[in-house]
């Protein structure tokens, strides 16, 4: 680590520890749960595992063994241990096996996620039909988060820790074979798994597994045959163990044979035949399948090359269509461009400094253009080359092609620009580039597509024909990315270089047809305006060949006309003969005329019969359909395919940045029963009597006992009432009402009635008197906040409440609490490298006192608009998480002073004063924070970090979304106690924080990511030959780890103005109604020349209409219903008419208008946009199903025309 | 052969300057002698006619010596697949026609009416009767409020109920709350709800217009294997014994509507046929047109002679959108086509058969049950005969002997609930058996099968019906329950690929065909 790296994570760490000390002080004198700050740091992942286990002694031996050897080995090792008792205090055999277990995974998931804590309940030790002992593993729901990988590895880890302390191996019954079949099936239907095994090989594994795989059931369904079987508690699908034999075992099998095979003690020779396949019910099945496998192997390859041959001899390079983005449409999100679609996004290679790990690079101005749907971080679903990608301004690519309603014809570089022309746009013909970093296609494994003919590829051309290229960038009269098109033919004669990108036009979508008609044209058209426009006569084919080729020009009702038209012209073969005054010429001698006459003519040279075959019959769909051969042969110098690939996407998600409201929004995690109705507010509670003769605010609640040890007063508070002491929670046998004491683990049971004790208790709580000693005890009145909102009741194990006074003052300050305690902003996720100040919202001083130093290029930092490398913790907060954090810090402060009896902390005047501030960044489904350091302010509604730091999350910026929270806040306010005692209740709460990133253990996505600030030549030439990502040589993230490098050197090869361009917020927020959302989304279809609206309008039927009927229509037919009044649900319509609870009365949940909502539109949006019958008649059929429920064949509602 | 035959006098009829439908084609190529046919049909072609049609064909036909040989050599008889119960073959009991010469006794009525074929009916029409009950079409009232689907179940307690009030000393459930331990009680609900308790006996809510009671099935009473047979929603009686606290009563007997062990089914009073059928589904890829069109020639044929009624328990088309990406297999993707088409296939069927027709799942109607018949617009497409088409399900009464026509969705839930010996796909009418004892075709709410709430449950079995006829799941099975017999008609359907993948191998091709004066069944194989 370079020594400003180190200073950097010391200063991080001296903040935090400046802010713990704080946090540790009031701790000690409030009435929280506990009297110490519940967020363990952790410095490393060593510290992390050890943290989310609860383990002592396990980070040592983490770090002992971590450079010694890869992590999964580390966890066999550490099997060892546990097996041998040196490390955890396990007394029973069934301990020792689930401490290696849980240690393995949370090793293997890099003490991050939850599934260690949440993913395995229990092992325990069941016995064999012959009498031996073995191992059963209870895996639940949350293993998901693990992955295959260390699913797998988990079960081999307990597999090789019984082994080592002397237990059996599992004998499953045949019943339980079947069974395993049978409930992967059913999980599969209900939940869908990524991979499924097949019965036989389900049955296999089941067979020959060495310990057994229990685990809850997760869903509703329960297997019909095989059920209540004696060894296996429920009838329903055991999800985590569905998980870990599917996705883990059957998936995984190569990866734990690597381990299995170098331990003497467990033997796992069935993996093998596991991985060849050899499963059949004998071996005269094997042989067959061997058999029938061979052939189909042989068709395949036969296959194959075929399939080559056509896509490599016969024309351009060309990827495949792929439509899996186009699934599941939804109304309201458009689609952009469908696959590989003319006029759609231009694949161009690069990397903004916004930009990678799962991002995709669009032009501002087509942002815009597409009328705001695209914003800053919305996500879009795309063709390749990953699934999806959040969308991230970049305004260093080619923009958007329009066709006004003048008839221009034009290019839109300007977010401004498109703004102001957007309301007279007729066609989008183009949808601009499309920037994809390399990284992208290593991590997707995703062979190179062809690319886009940029300036980036083309000064290398240039160089490699010979011109010297650092003189020309040296010269200020010259630009390269745009320069004039006589320096571009110049350039194209004088070197053998292709014709500059910025006047090669698109001639590959235009046909070899077309272009014939299109050079005959410009051999007959005129010229204009002293020779600077080019007039053609104007016919449709003409007009559509200069708007497939996306030229700018502009349409007038009788000719169209090309500016800049030289290239252009000599592209179609057209040369130019000067005509002019220098008297070369004959015809201007003949003619008088001649003087007003243009001085300039066009010639064509040469004709169609000139064109070889190969050049005439150049296409990829069809013969004849791709011009550029034809263009090679006719034009003086070479031009290659301008935008080979097109890149289709649709519209995921929007993007967010919100603040984290439980629904209803909470202040106070205290509970108030139904007293403060459906509002749960503390206020009315305190006055709620449920009968005339009852005391006012004294409620009936299920809340946890608190015993103070000094004078034996019993409460439920943190701190005994009577003498301030800590009180402790009082558990006691619900059968025999002793007291019981927790054990080492934590346990409570009555040794006596082998029942688990409780402090849980029912008891009258008067919270009028809470509220107001609350009340008072901060010093507030009751108009200090609008209102003030409590729980219904407390889900934790202990029922430990918040003490009133914290909601007292989040109300105060308009922010409200998650379900542990803390104040969240959510935002999505987006990456970033490098920073300007003035884009921040900041000045360059700020920066510089935050420790920036040097921009991008090692020059002092002296001016806001330099590029500064963002260092790995820094973030950027959106504007409405700034307002957000600056009212918790208030929130806080006051809590410090009036609540803790401390000095503020924050002292925060305006958001500039949030800058260096701490904070967490804290992702669902995990359990470790990561600390971040704010460094500006966007007005994006997006989280932009750089990606390591979202890495270390366990996010990818494809869309994703976490949370931020204040230092401070998490410090004083998050307790484990409060945490829901169910399932799943541990994920997305900080149970242990990282105070500093190592590159080496975040999500290895990120390592994918490319950092360089060009892209060689070969690597271009490799996108036409489709090359595997790997045979190219470009520096990635992963290149840097464990060096001094790794913090540093991420280059970027395309700047951006502003990381924040285009519009703030998608239009799918700012529009209303779905309905509205859907109509721009059909208009937007219209627009686009990518586009096919039939199809959109089809899927949105398809996809979202029709499955909302049907469903509705379904789920009426066989509803629950529900009563009003009390809520209870039930099955079928009681026979009563009424509630069999409460006498309440009772409804459907499924009625007439949620049902056949859609029905309308959906017929309408058929009929307009021309669906097929087979659409139309679906509807048709549904609408009368709709009428022959809904309406009373003697009694039809009759239209006016029955009175006339 | 049939090709040759085919192309042969398609080019002998243009040689003599006509067109010629397909299906004509086809009609005289399977004569036993199509040249004598082919000139006999173009002698009797009038003036005017450039196309020559099948209804040009079929008087012809009628003059033929031997009509349809098709039908002997492909039309057998089969034992069916299942165990049961008497099935006769033809032979056995139907006295045969007089056939030695094979001719057929003159016809009568040549051209009158539509495709009057081969095969002689001489019976009096007069002889024949058709009866109908239960068929809502047009009578749908419910519009689908709360109180629509009390109602329903409130029939349904009230009317299944008291079949059984008479056979306990029943109480409502709150009446049975308020005894006291240890007394002897009894009750008449729906099935509310069952579970197994911990120690693994079964706890039964009996539910009625008052309220609900628990009923403990103790696991080693013989009742226990009952309970897997129960469905919710059912009607049940039960007697027992409250619990000393009561709050509880252990079953002692427990009660089925059922149908009554001396049922006595009626007959026809001599001797006719009807050929039950389903699931034709024209229109889909996998649609047997070959074996259908079999199925129609036979009929005409003396063999089938007695045959003068077919009935169709639904699906007479594949429809549209029944499930996702249905239009990639389809053959006819229109839904109005597919009606044509099916009008087309009714057509060859000969025009004195009484036709009465059902609505299933993949008809183009409301799914939820009952379905009315079809809508005015495919009755104008499906004329061909002037079919009966009623709702699904209803009662026809042939001569007599009343057939309960079902669909048969409620099959595939009774299957799913029940343990594999009590129903199962194989031996479909065993499910049915079970439908029978619960006297409901489609028992259960909430689950597979759909409800639409009308002012009565059309689903309840009133009266218990001779024949039960169902189709849907595409096997073919009969048997008899309590001598009611129920069939399960196979399908016109070849397996599909959905069916495929989950090992469904289905019964296609055949007809089912009922004496009406015995109640035997003889199956016809045409695939």
């Amino acid at each position: 680590m370079r020594a400003e790296d180190e200073r950097y994570f010391e200063r991080l760490e001296s903040q935090l520890d400046e802010a713990f000390d704080v946090a540790e002080r009031a701790k000690e004198r409030g009435g929280d749960p506990e009297p110490e700050v519940e967020i363990p740091v952790a410095k490393d992942m060593a510290d992390r595992v050890e943290n989310i286990l609860g383990i002592d002694g396990v980070a040592e031996r983490v770090r002992e063994l971590e450079g010694e050897m890869s992590r999964e080995e580390a966890a066999l090792v550490l099997a060892e241990d546990f097996a041998e008792g040196e490390v955890g205090d396990y007394e029973t055999k069934a301990g020792k096996v689930e401490g290696a277990v849980r240690t393995a995974v949370a090793l293997l998931t890099e003490g991050v996620v939850a599934a260690p804590i949440e993913g395995i309940d229990k092992v325990e030790i069941l016995t064999n039909d012959d009498g031996t002992e073995f191992v059963n593993v209870y895996y639940a729901g949350p293993i998901r988060s693990a992955g295959g990988t260390a699913q797998a590895l988990s079960v081999l880890v307990a597999d090789y820790t019984r082994a080592l302390v002397g237990i059996e191996q599992y004998a499953a019954r045949d019943e339980e074979v079947e069974r395993y079949a049978e409930e992967i099936g059913l999980y599969d239907k209900e939940t869908g798994l990524q991979y499924t095994p097949k019965d036989d090989e389900t049955k296999f594994i089941a067979e020959h597994m060495p310990i057994m795989l229990d685990g809850e059931a997760t869903g509703d369904e329960e297997v019909s045959g095989f059920r209540d079987l004696e060894r296996v508690d429920t009838n329903g699908a055991r999800g985590g163990m569905c998980l870990v034999l599917a996705e883990g075992i059957a998936l995984k099998a190569p990866k734990i044979q690597r381990y299995t095979r170098n331990l003497e003690e467990i033997d796992w020779p069935w993996l093998q035949d596991l991985i060849d396949g050899n499963y059949g019910a004998d071996d005269g099945d094997e042989d067959e399948a061997d058999d029938a496998e061979e052939p189909a192997d042989d068709g395949d390859a036969e296959d194959e090359p075929a399939t080559d041959e056509s896509g490599n001899s016969a024309g351009p390079p060309r990827v495949g269509e792929s439509k899996k983005f186009l699934r599941d449409l939804i109304a309201g999100r458009p689609v952009f461009s469908h696959p590989c679609a003319e006029g759609g996004f231009r694949l161009r290679y690069g990397r903004a400094r916004n930009h990678g790990f799962a991002t995709a690079g669009v032009h501002p101005a087509a942002m815009h253009l597409v009328d705001d749907f695209l914003a800053t971080g919305t996500q879009i679903k795309t063709e390749r080359p990953g699934k999806a990608a959040g969308v991230v301004p970049v305004d260093s690519i080619e923009g958007p092609t329009v066709k006004l309603a003048n008839g221009d014809v034009r290019r839109i570089d300007d977010p401004e620009e498109a703004k102001a022309i957007r309301n007279g746009v007729e066609k989008i013909l183009d949808l601009g580039e499309y920037l994809v970093n390399y990284g992208e296609f290593v991590e997707n494994n995703h062979p190179l597509a062809p690319a886009s003919y940029a300036p980036e590829w083309w000064i290398q051309d240039l160089e490699a024909a010979g011109a010297d290229v650092r003189a020309l960038r040296d010269d200020p009269r010259i630009d390269l990315t745009d320069p004039d098109a006589d320096r571009a033919l110049e350039w194209a004669r004088e070197y053998d270089a292709p014709l500059h990108p910025a006047y090669t036009y698109l001639w590959h979508d235009l046909s070899v047809e077309d272009f014939c008609t299109l050079a005959a044209a410009v051999a007959d058209a005129r010229l204009d305006d002293a020779g600077e426009t080019l007039v053609l006569e104007r016919t449709d084919a003409v007009r559509e060949a200069l708007e497939t080729i996306v030229i700018e020009h502009r349409q007038r009702e009788d000719r169209l006309e090309v500016d800049d038209w030289q290239p252009f012209a000599r592209s179609v073969g057209c040369e130019i003969r000067r005509t002019s005054a220098d008297g070369a010429s004959e015809r201007a001698a003949d003619a008088d005329s001649a003087l007003e006459e243009p001085t300039v003519e066009l010639e064509r040279t040469w004709s169609e019969d000139d064109l070889s075959v190969r050049a005439r019959t150049w296409g990829h769909e069809r013969e004849g359909d791709n011009a550029i051969e034809a263009v090679n042969e006719v034009a003086p110098f070479r031009v290659r395919e301008r935008a080979p690939t097109r890149i289709g996407n649709r519209m995921g998600r929007p993007e967010k940045s919100e603040r984290r409201d439980l629904s209803p929004p909470v202040h106070t995690l205290f509970p108030i029963g139904e007293a403060g109705g459906p509002q749960r507010n503390v206020a009315d509670a305190a006055k709620h009597a449920e009968t005339m003769s009852d005391t006012p605010g004294v409620v009936e609640l299920q809340i946890g006992r608190q015993r103070c040890e000094n004078c034996g007063t019993e409460t439920f508070e943190n701190r005994c009432p009577d003498c301030n002491e800590r009180t402790t929670p009082d558990y006691r046998c619900p059968d025999c009402d002793s007291r019981v004491d927790p054990d080492e683990a934590g346990r409570v049971e009555c040794d006596r009635c082998e029942v688990e004790a409780t402090c849980v208790e029912v008891r009258e709580v008067d919270l009028n008197a809470e509220y107001r000693d609350a009340l008072e005890s901060v010093g507030e009145r009751e108009n200090a906040f609008e209102i003030l909102k409590g729980v219904k009741g407390l889900t934790s194990t202990t029922k430990v409440p918040e003490p009133i006074e914290k909601g007292v003052l989040r109300a105060k300050h308009d922010v409200s609490t998650f379900k542990d305690g803390t104040v969240r902003y959510d935002m999505t996720d987006l990456p970033v490298t490098s920073v300007r100040a003035s884009e921040l919202d900041v000045d360059v001083g700020q920066l510089r006192a935050l420790g920036y130093e040097t921009d991008l290029r090692g020059d002092p930092l002296v001016h806001d608009d330099q590029l500064v490398e963002l260092k790995v913790q820094d973030i950027v907060l959106s504007d409405g998480a700034a307002e957000h954090m600056l009212k918790t810090a208030d929130f806080i402060d006051d809590l410090l002073e009036s609540y803790y009896g401390l000095d503020p902390f924050y002292e925060l005047e305006d958001r500039q004063d949030l800058v260096g501030e701490l904070v967490f960044g804290m992702a669902p489904h995990t359990s470790a924070a990561t600390v971040g350091r704010v460094i500006g302010f966007t007005s994006a509604a997006v989280g932009y970090a750089h990606p390591y730091f979202h890495a270390a999350k366990r996010r990818n910026c494809d869309g994703d979304e976490d949370c931020v929270m204040l230092l401070m806040d998490g410090l004083l306010n998050f307790s484990e106690s409060f945490l829901p005692n169910q399932r799943g209740g541990k994920m997305d709460a900080p149970l242990v924080m990282s105070s500093r990133i190592d590159p080496s253990e975040i999500d290895d996505e990120a390592h994918n990511m490319d950092i360089v600030s060009r892209y060689p030549r070969e690597f271009y030439e490799a996108t036409v030959e489709q090359a595997d990502p790997e045979e190219v040589d470009i520096r990635i993230g992963e290149d840097t780890l464990g060096t001094d490098g790794e913090y540093t050197g991420f280059e970027h090869t395309h700047d951006v103005t502003d990381i924040a361009m285009g519009p703030d917020l998608s239009a799918y927020k700012t529009l209303g109604s779905m309905m509205e959302k859907m109509d721009a989304q059909l208009e937007l279809s219209r627009k686009l020349r990518s586009v096919d609206e039939t199809d959109v309008a089809e899927r949105v039927i398809e996809y979202h209409f029709l499955p909302d009927l049907i469903g509705n229509l379904r789920a009426f037919s066989r509803q629950e219903t529900r009563c009003l009044d009390c809520g209870e649900k039930f099955r079928r319509m009681p026979l009563t008419g009424d509630c069999r609870e409460c006498g309440g009365r009772v409804n459907l949940t499924v009625h007439q208008g949620s049902v056949n909502k859609y029905m309308q539109t959906a017929i309408q949006v058929a009929d307009e946009y021309d669906c097929r019958d087979y659409t139309k008649q679906r509807l048709e059929v549904l609408e009368r199903s709709l009428e022959s429920i809904f309406e009373n064949d003697k009694n039809k509602q009759s239209g006016i025309e029955d009175f006339m | 052969m049939p090709l040759e035959g085919a192309a042969r006098i398609v080019s002998e009829l243009t040689s003599r300057g006509y067109n010629a439908e397909r299906e004509a084609v086809t009609r005289i190529a399977s004569t036993e002698d199509p040249a004598a046919t082919l000139e006999r049909v173009l002698e009797a072609l009038p003036d005017d006619a450039l196309v020559v049609r099948s209804d040009h064909v079929d008087p012809a036909l009628e003059d033929a010596t031997e009509p349809a040989s098709d039908g002997g050599r492909t039309a057998g008889q089969t034992g069916s697949a299942a165990e049961h119960a008497p099935v006769s073959t033809g032979g056995d009991s139907a006295p045969s026609p007089p056939n030695d010469g094979g001719f057929p006794v003159e016809t009568k009525g040549v051209g009158e009416g539509r495709g009057n074929a081969g095969s002689d009916r001489s019976v009096d029409p007069l002889q024949r009767s058709i009866e109908i009950v239960g068929d809502m079409t047009g009578e749908s009232t419910g519009t689908g409020e709360y109180g629509d689907f009390v109602s329903v179940f409130r029939d349904r307690l009230e009317r299944l109920g008291s079949k059984l009030r008479g056979r306990v000393n029943h109480r409502p459930a709150t009446a049975v709350q308020s005894m006291p331990g240890g007394s002897e009680a009894a009750m008449v609900g729906l099935v509310n709800d069952v579970r197994s308790t911990a120690s693994g006996h079964w706890l039964i809510e009996l539910e009625d217009a008052t309220g609900t009671f628990p009923w403990l099935v103790m696991k080693d009473r013989e009742y226990a294997d009952l309970v897997d047979e129960l469905l919710y929603d059912e009607v049940l009686a039960m007697e027992g014994t409250l619990a000393d606290d009561s709050g509880i009563a252990f079953v002692d007997s427990m009660y089925f509507p059922d149908v009554p062990r001396t049922h006595e089914p009626s007959t026809a009073d001599r001797h006719v046929q009807a050929a039950l059928i389903s699931d034709v589904h024209v229109g889909s890829q996998e649609f047997m047109g070959e074996a259908w069109n079999r199925f129609a020639d036979w009929l005409h044929t003396p063999e089938a002679q007695h045959v003068e009624y077919l009935l169709i328990a639904g699906d007479m088309v594949e429809g549209v959108g029944v499930y996702p990406n249905q239009d990639e297999e389809l053959d006819i993707v229109d839904i109005y086509e597919q009606y044509e088409a099916f009008n087309e296939r009714l057509k060859r069927v000969p025009g004195d058969l009484e036709v009465v027709m059902i609505p299933g799942n993949h008809d183009a109607v409301r799914l939820a049950e009952p379905q009315p018949g079809f809508d005015e617009e495919l009755r104008e497409i499906m004329s061909a005969h002037d079919p009966r088409i009623v709702s699904n399900p209803s009662t026809v009464t042939l001569e007599g002997v009343s057939i309960l026509m079902y669909h048969g969705v409620s099959l595939d839930e009774v299957i799913a609930e029940l343990p594999e010996e009590k129903a199962s796909y194989d031996e479909p009418h065993r499910a049915m058996y079970q439908l029978l004892k619960k006297r409901h075709v489609a028992p259960q709410f909430g689950g597979h099968t759909r409800l639409a709430p009308e002012e009565k449950d059309y689903l309840i079995m009133e009266e218990v019906p001779d024949i039960f006829h169902t189709g849907h799941v595409h096997k073919l099975g009969f048997g008899k329950y309590h001598d009611v017999l129920a069939i399960n008609s196979g399908c016109w359907q070849a397996q599909t690929d959905f069916q495929r993948s989950v090992n469904i191998d289905p019964d296609a091709g055949y007809a089912p065909i009922v004496d009406l004066d015995t109640l035997d069944v003889t199956v016809q194989k045409f695939s």
